[in-house]
């Protein structure tokens, strides 16, 4: 009985075993392909206005925006931000044809757009300042 | 948007494996049997999936090397448990304080950040880890490296290793400091070669190898003196071929090499035996627990290799040696993304460490290269390698970090 | 930081390449070298089946038992039917001093394992026999025993092969020795200084002398005209050296056929030089020198000096001396090969492998290993071997109503005496036997020693051999 095992699961190893490091250079190369792209290259994005090495925590100095995306503490967000004046889902930004906006989710402190506080959801144009609890952003879409 | 089928699936792939391979080797020792054995098995299955996740959540860098890793321990010690259920029950218990190591150092690295001024301090603690073991050391299959303290053994060269990168990371990403004393490339090559000169007395050969690809290939990336790099090479040679014609030990290694047949019976005993398990082992393998790695002097060490190309095919051998491929990419990777130079040397002399290693250990057993008495990283067993290695894996891990902390000089 | 990144990647790269090559090297050892490195005595696990599976047992072309094992309360033991007599063919497998023959490289079928296939693998399991399988040989038993007693007393070898089919009828080397005594008298045996363990037939290594002008005959046709008339005078001094016949006195006036005939050796000495070195090697090489021929056996390749000394090196080629050296089993593809019309069939031991059951696992397929020479070359060698018999110096081959061919060999042995060779094939018009015989350091020459021995052999097996085709 043992041996039968043996001898059908050998075959089965060798499948796995090569299954799997081919499944991590599939990703690998994917990750490559993704980096290539840099994300200030197609369309619309986040820049950082603020200095990275001032920061305690881990940001990206651009996000690419492509369609809806949401940003808070909690890791579920496409963008996270590991700020405690940064709410666990702080605002959302969807795309709607061409035109992009931003909606505040009820966070406890507030976003900011061009030192406005957001109420309402707003629609975005190229140039407008994000601010969110001691972070900046500027708005970019160049088209 | 991750891709989460794609992200989890390798975890799952291992998680099969891992399940397929256990339950098989358990039926093989149906016999002999406890409950302890059977619960720290699915013990490490628990840790080496909830250490990826972790991982996962922890860590902004990279994630695959622990990935890799966690196929290449898995595999291991399915044979070494196929060997010996007590050898597999230590490797069991080493690998998962292993796996804390990896994160002791992991965050050691990336909290801590004074590591690159302690030059005169990993040099003292080299020097005394030498001394340690020429004191203390017991001798064992030949070589001088072993110090057994209150019933455990360890290998003080194993944690020399890592301090060599750390001293070379010093020197090298800080080489301006050095430039008031004249010839310090030459001064350093002094200090390398005393390590070396050290090992060949403790007859390590394959560890002073070892500390020799490191500092060539390090040297050869950021020495400005060319020169040096020719006096190495040139050294190395001279030093080679005296060896040989003095060290009768030396001569040994390379006649069995060239031809262990005429030796069959006495020198040539452990590659020949090699030859025959990976001989037997055809392109599947003869299936875990059908073969005889039993044959093979060391088989859960020096020639886990062999042992598991006899029972688990040729291609498994393969795949292994694609595995460690793939690793030592991803390190150069993590290295040429880093930005801070020490980190990236440090990187580098990891990756460097993890790759000749096994280039040597797979090349000696299948006699590509004279054989060297040289562990396969996390495939081996052995607590002082399990450990090392992971500590080693935990620095590159840290190192693949974007570790934006460091003063700007 | 450009540079650095350079160097990274050419360090990279660099590991990357030794990683492929131990990929390469795993795969390439798996391909080819990973069977024989399996046989080697000293591998354990050829041993781990011996107790547990009744070794299976060698028959002749006809069904007469050779080898079997046989069971007695729990240990098997290896009966040898005939102690002598196969001594090199079947060989032995013993513990303590290993296997040897065809009871080494068969040695796998032989403990029962069949091909290597998963689906074997997976029959061996549901299905498990403790007895191995059968080999059936080509060889004929009193083909054998005739020969050996031909060749008792002397030391050399014997092979016959049907040339149509490359089944070998009979092999003998001698001295041998005796398998069922082997343990008792290991040491005897393995440090007598004639060598009994060597098998003569496929490691032997000897001047071939004249039996070589086949080879340098070939090259006439192809790169001279062997119909040019040259005067024989007895000697001929090439570069310094002599090379004469043993009739002082000179053939006089021959062409191809009649020196061939009367084995000339000026007349093959200067025509080599004509030819030239790679010319004749080329031939020699297509006739099987400096290759491997795999029976089953441990064996040599025949050597043709693949690197040009100088004239009278390439005279002395030409007639088969100088550093040209042949292997029995060469010479008899070779002469099997002419006898064939140029079909060099693949020479073999075994003809089928049989399950304990009866039923047939493997069976070897007939194999052309060459095809040697165009029509009109082969014909007239033919033509040329059969003078040789009727009229030249292998008159002593002759047998009464059937026409022999063949060629005569007395090569000088600088260690000792000379060696008689005799390679040949009957009946002319269709050929069924193909016979080599070497007598070392005879002393004698092969037309009067070694071409009778050849004859008695062919008439044995004319008469007694199943053709079975």
């Amino acid at each position: 009985m043992f041996d039968l095992l043996s001898i059908v699961f050998k075959y089965i190893f060798v499948i796995i075993i090569y299954m799997f490091i081919f499944v991590i250079i599939r990703m690998i190369y994917l990750d490559i392909r993704a980096m290539e792209s840099n994300p200030e290259d197609s369309g619309a994005y986040l820049k950082l206005l603020n200095r990275l090495d001032s920061l305690p925590y881990r940001v990206r100095d651009s996000y690419s925006l492509k369609g809806t995306i949401s940003l808070g503490r909690s890791s579920e967000n496409d963008i996270v931000i590991k700020d405690p004046f940064v709410s666990k889902r702080h605002l959302m930004i969807t795309k709607d044809e061409e035109e992009y906006f931003i909606e505040d989710l009820g966070s406890s402190n507030g976003t900011y757009v061009n030192k406005q506080l957001l109420v309402d959801a707003a629609k975005l144009v190229n140039g407008d300042i994000i601010k969110i609890g001691d972070l900046e952003f500027i708005f970019v879409n160049r088209r | 948007m991750k891709n989460l089928m794609d992200g989890r699936l390798p975890r799952r792939l291992l998680l099969l494996f891992e399940l397929m391979s256990m339950s098989l080797i358990l039926l093989y020792r149906r016999d002999s049997l406890d409950i302890k054995t059977v619960a720290l098995a699915f013990g490490l299955l628990v840790v080496v999936y909830g250490a990826n996740y972790i991982l996962s959540r922890l860590s902004d860098g990279d994630l695959y090397i622990f990935l890799i890793v966690s196929m290449l321990i898995s595999i291991g010690i399915i044979m070494i448990f196929r060997i010996s259920s007590d050898l597999g029950l230590k490797q069991l218990m080493w690998l998962v304080i292993g796996v804390g190591a990896f994160f002791g150092s992991y965050l050691m690295i990336t909290k801590i950040s004074f590591w690159e001024s302690l030059f005169p301090v990993y040099i003292a603690a080299a020097y005394s880890f030498f001394a340690m073991t020429l004191l203390l050391g017991d001798r064992k299959h030949g070589a001088i490296n072993w110090i057994s303290i209150g019933g455990i053994s360890f290998q003080p060269a194993e944690m020399t290793k890592i301090i060599l990168v750390f001293i070379l990371a010093c020197f090298y990403s800080s080489r301006d400091k050095f430039n008031k004393y004249k010839y310090a490339d030459y001064w350093m090559m002094g200090v390398i070669y005393s390590f070396i000169g050290l090992l060949f007395i403790q007859r390590d050969l394959g560890t002073a190898m070892i500390f020799m690809g490191i500092f060539t290939g390090l040297q050869y990336i950021y020495s400005n003196d060319r020169m040096a790099i020719r006096a190495n090479l040139g050294l190395f040679t001279i030093g080679g071929i005296t060896a040989y014609i003095l060290f009768d030990h030396v001569k040994v290694r390379i006649m069995t090499w060239l031809n262990p047949w005429p030796y069959i019976d006495n020198k040539g005993y452990q590659i020949t035996q090699s030859l025959f398990a990976i001989a037997e082992g055809s392109y599947f393998g003869t299936g875990l627990g059908r073969g005889n790695p039993s044959f093979i002097p060391l088989s859960y060490n020096d020639f886990i290799f062999s042992s598991i190309t006899e029972e688990m095919g040729v291609f498994t051998g393969i795949g292994i040696i694609m595995l460690f491929m793939i690793l030592v990419y991803r390190g150069f990777k993590i290295a040429l993304k880093q930005d801070s130079k020490f980190y990236r040397i440090l990187a580098l002399g990891i990756t460097l460490m993890f790759g000749l290693q096994s280039l040597v250990i797979i090349g000696g057993v299948t006699k590509v290269i004279p054989l060297t008495g040289l562990t396969l990283p996390f495939v081996s067993y052995g607590g002082t390698s399990v450990l090392s290695s992971f500590i080693a894996l935990g620095i590159l891990q840290g190192a693949s970090e974007k570790l934006t902390r460091e003063e700007i000089r | 930081m450009n540079l650095e990144k350079k160097r990274i990647l050419i360090l990279l790269a660099s590991l990357c390449t030794g990683f492929a090559i131990l990929i390469g090297y795993l795969s390439y050892f798996q391909i080819f070298r990973a069977e024989d490195v399996r046989n080697n005595s000293y591998n354990k696990r050829l041993w781990i089946n011996e107790d547990k599976i009744l070794r299976g047992s060698i028959t002749d072309r006809d069904g007469n038992l050779l080898a079997y094992s046989e069971a007695s309360d729990g240990t098997a033991r290896r009966i040898y039917k005939y102690d002598r007599l196969y001594s090199h063919v079947i060989g032995y497998s013993l513990k303590e001093y290993g296997k040897s023959g065809l009871e080494k490289s068969f040695n796998s079928y032989l403990v029962g394992a069949n091909e290597n296939t998963a689906i074997n693998e997976l029959i061996n399991l549901i299905n498990p026999t403790g007895v191995g399988n059968n080999l059936k040989l080509t060889i004929d038993h009193s083909l054998q025993a005739k020969a050996r007693e031909l060749l008792s007393g002397k030391k050399g070898s014997i092979i016959a092969m049907d040339p149509k089919t490359g089944e070998i009828l009979a092999m003998v080397s001698l001295p041998d020795f005796n398998v069922n005594t082997l343990i008792q008298e290991w040491n005897t045996v393995s440090e007598d200084t004639n060598s009994p363990l060597f098998n003569r037939a496929t490691q032997g290594l000897y001047p071939p002398g004249s039996v070589f002008k086949i080879v340098t005959a070939i090259g006439v046709m192809r790169a001279s005209n062997p119909d040019d008339l040259y005067n024989c005078t007895g000697t001929v001094i090439i570069d310094g050296k002599e090379f004469s016949d043993s009739d002082k006195k000179g053939h006089g006036e021959l062409g191809l056929n009649e020196a061939f005939a009367k084995s000339c050796n000026t007349y093959f000495a200067i025509k080599a030089l004509e030819i030239g070195h790679s010319e004749l090697l080329k031939i020699a090489e297509e006739l099987g020198f400096n290759k491997k021929l795999d029976v089953g056996l441990e064996s040599s390749s025949s050597v043709f000096p693949t690197d040009s000394k100088g004239d009278t090196d390439l005279a002395a080629s030409g007639i088969g001396q100088g550093r040209i050296l042949a292997t029995p089993l060469n010479m008899l593809a070779i002469i099997a090969g002419i006898a064939n019309d140029g079909a060099m069939m693949e020479p073999y031991l075994v003809s089928e492998m049989t399950s304990p059951e009866g039923k047939l696992i493997n069976s070897h397929e007939q194999a052309l290993t060459m095809q040697v020479g165009d029509i009109d070359e082969i014909a007239r060698l033919k033509e040329m071997l059969r003078e040789v018999v009727k009229t030249g110096t292998g008159r002593n081959a002759s047998i009464k109503n059937v026409a022999v061919a063949g060629k005569t060999g007395t090569a000088e042995n600088p260690t000792g005496k000379n060696h008689a060779w005799f390679a040949g094939f009957a009946p002319f018009d269709d050929p069924k036997v193909a016979v080599v015989v070497i007598l070392e350091e005879e002393g004698s020459s092969g037309g009067s020693s070694a071409a009778p021995i050849a004859r008695d052999i062919m008439i044995h097996a004319l008469n007694n051999v199943d053709f079975n085709r």
